[in-house]
């Protein structure tokens, strides 16, 4: 067990072809993982999450910049000796060994006595219930007990530090939920340095205690969960973070008897501003309004809320799916209460102004009230 | 007509068809094996009904030097594979796994050694071998034969190298295995179906290779195919003889095709397939 920090990692594909310098794979990435913590490295595909794992695991050249697992700067460690153990997003089980054979591959290879592998074995396939599969070839298993082995031959070698790269990507969707749960319960259990990288939002939302967000090389948010959810960074964050996403809409801020509105544009809704933003807009000003669905809410006839027209209406049993129109956009709102509309029906917008967030539109940066 | 039925009519239609090949594919085998056993006087005479005699045997097996040209063919048709087998599932390897420059060409002429017709080259090599000095030698029968054997082992073992996922390796190298045990524990096992089809493949195409051992050796070295062709003497062909030699000749082919029959189609389609 140890803390793994990034240093300003780079990583810089040689390109013979094109020469453009700037395609960096990985930019500027650092990250302090702590002692015991299950960290998240959470975007979309080629944002470079599963590079820097490989960077982690020695399997792929460093750039620029400094890994570190413990006190030890592992740059110029080999891939064995770093003490980690990588589960491989493909399983990358040995295909003519059995799942004993398998498991028990990293121990030979240090020369430990059969006797003491098979007690560690015996150990460890109980932990991941692969102990009624030991005998079988990898070629017949189901891609969960793939998974599974895949997770007890990283964890055999008792490593400092455990990689997850993509460990659910592969599966269906119940046996996901299933091994998700698991591999919870067994960090718990083992407690150990844990890093996974994802695409699934919900995958990261779940298992980590903090989730670093990518996109195109570069460190977006660093934080809880919670964090990153309610306070978001920026506009990909916000919109990545959250199932269904996020709101994004252009409005314009207008003004009237002293009074600020967010002005949806092509249409007559209009939400007033909450008050901590007064400071940081002016008028004519244009910004992405972003709020959560479940943070838009139905209101009665009397309310002063928008009228609007529902566009699609999606029954999903614990919770229901309104689309609005909005303009040319449509807003999303999720709500918990038992109602049935249709296409057409006219109901009233009520946002939760303090759940609102304001980004720039050029840069996508927050803009955040000053309390 | 019901459904069983009909599946029955289909199974014998398809064995009887089968039959049929088989009968017509085998026929010149049975054949070869009958004139063995006619006197030259016969050969044209007779079909089926003649006086059977070992004659050609003894004279092939026991008052010619046949039996050493057999053992020369046996070493130096499986030296050669051996020697393909060691430098070419290497090179196999390159080929699939790293990227360099020229490498597309550097496969394709290895294959396009097999393109030329071995009577285009012969004349260079013959006088390069007189010079180099290895004119009939084993050495250099062995090494022209990688011509013949090198880019079929090549070819189909790199379609395996790349089939097999990268991640495999790499996790190899993660449990902390040198290279070679690597190769040896994991890759090898996975590559074996090819390696030994592909190899199969080349012991036989070596093995029945005239035109090199022909015009490169041919005095101290001797191939079954260059030997049977002394049974055309000036005033008659011992057609007898020749086909003694060659039904022996035939004799390790058959038995390596059936021992390891099953790598064989197994081995074959699934890189023709993939690769």
């Amino acid at each position: 067990m140890a803390q793994l920090q990034l240093k300003n990692l780079y990583k810089q594909y040689r390109n013979k072809k094109s020469k453009q310098q700037n395609d960096f794979a990985v930019n500027d990435f650092s990250l302090t993982c702590n002692d015991g913590e299950f960290v998240g490295i959470l975007g979309p595909s080629g944002c470079g999450k599963t590079t820097t794992l490989r960077m982690i695991a020695g399997l792929e050249e460093i750039t620029k910049g400094e890994i570190f697992i413990g006190d030890t700067k592992v740059n110029d460690i080999h891939p064995k000796d770093r003490q980690i153990g990588l589960a491989f997003e493909d399983y990358a089980l040995y295909p003519p060994l059995n799942v004993y054979d398998n498991i028990a591959f990293n121990l030979r290879a240090k020369k430990i006595s059969e006797q003491k592998i098979h007690e560690q074995i015996t150990q460890i396939a109980p932990l991941l219930k692969v102990d009624d599969l030991l005998d079988s070839r990898p070629v017949g298993l189901s891609g969960g007990q793939k998974q599974r082995v895949n997770i007890a031959r990283a964890i055999i070698r008792k490593p400092k530090l455990l990689l997850l790269d993509e460990p659910l990507s592969h599966l269906d969707g119940k046996m996901r939920q299933v091994l998700r749960t698991e591999i919870k319960r067994l960090h718990k259990e083992i407690n150990c340095t844990t890093i996974i990288v994802t695409h699934d939002q919900l995958e990261a939302m779940s298992l980590a205690d903090k989730i670093a967000i990518m996109k195109d090389g570069k460190l977006q948010q660093f934080g809880t969960p919670l964090e990153v959810y309610d306070d978001p960074a920026n506009e990909f964050v916000a919109g990545f973070i959250g199932e269904p996403p996020m709101n994004l809409m252009t409005v314009k801020i207008s003004k009237n008897m002293d009074e600020f509105f967010f002005d949806f544009p092509k249409s007559e809704v209009k939400i007033s501003v909450p008050q901590r933003y007064h400071s940081v807009i002016v008028d004519g000003m244009t910004v992405k309004l972003g709020v959560r669905p479940m943070d838009v809410l139905i209101g009665d006839k009397t309310s002063k809320g928008s009228r609007v027209h529902v566009a699609v209406f999606e029954n999903l049993g614990e919770e229901r799916k309104i689309s609005v129109r909005v303009g040319d956009e449509f807003l999303t709102l999720t709500t918990a209460e038992e109602i049935r509309l249709k296409h057409g029906d006219i109901i009233r917008l009520q946002v939760k102004a303090e759940k609102t967030h304001l980004f720039d539109v050029e840069t996508g940066q927050r803009i955040r009230a000053t309390d | 007509m019901n459904l069983k039925l009909k599946r029955i009519c289909g199974a014998s239609v398809r064995n009887t068809l089968l039959a049929l090949y088989a009968v017509f594919a085998l026929f010149p085998i049975f054949w070869m094996i009958l004139i063995t056993f006619k006197t030259d006087a016969e050969m044209y005479t007779t079909t089926f009904i003649f006086h059977p005699t070992l004659h050609n045997y003894e004279e092939v097996l026991l008052r010619t030097d046949y039996f050493w040209a057999f053992l020369d063919n046996i070493i130096v048709s499986s030296l050669a594979v051996v020697v393909s087998v060691l430098a070419g599932v290497p090179a196999a390897y390159a080929l699939a796994r790293y990227k360099f420059r020229g490498k597309e060409d550097l496969a394709f002429t290895i294959l396009s050694f097999k393109f030329a017709p071995e009577i285009l080259v012969i004349l260079p090599l013959f006088m390069i071998y007189q010079k180099l000095g290895i004119f009939d030698t084993y050495f250099g029968l062995i090494w022209v034969y990688q011509l013949i054997t090198m880019p079929l082992i090549i070819w189909v073992v790199r379609g395996y190298f790349e089939d097999v996922n990268i991640e495999i390796e790499q996790a190899a190298q993660l449990d902390g295995y040198p290279w070679y045990s690597v190769f040896l524990k994991i890759l090898l096992p996975l590559i074996k179906p090819g390696l030994v089809a592909a190899a199969l493949l080349s012991f036989i195409f070596a093995w029945n290779s005239f035109t090199f051992p022909l015009l490169l050796s041919g005095f101290k070295i001797e191939t079954v195919t260059v030997a049977s062709l002394k049974y055309i003497a000036s005033d008659t062909v011992h057609y007898g003889q020749m086909a003694v030699a060659a039904t022996v000749a035939v004799i390790p082919e058959v038995v390596l095709a059936l021992l390891i029959q099953k790598h064989l189609v197994r081995g074959l389609s699934f890189g023709a397939v993939k690769g």
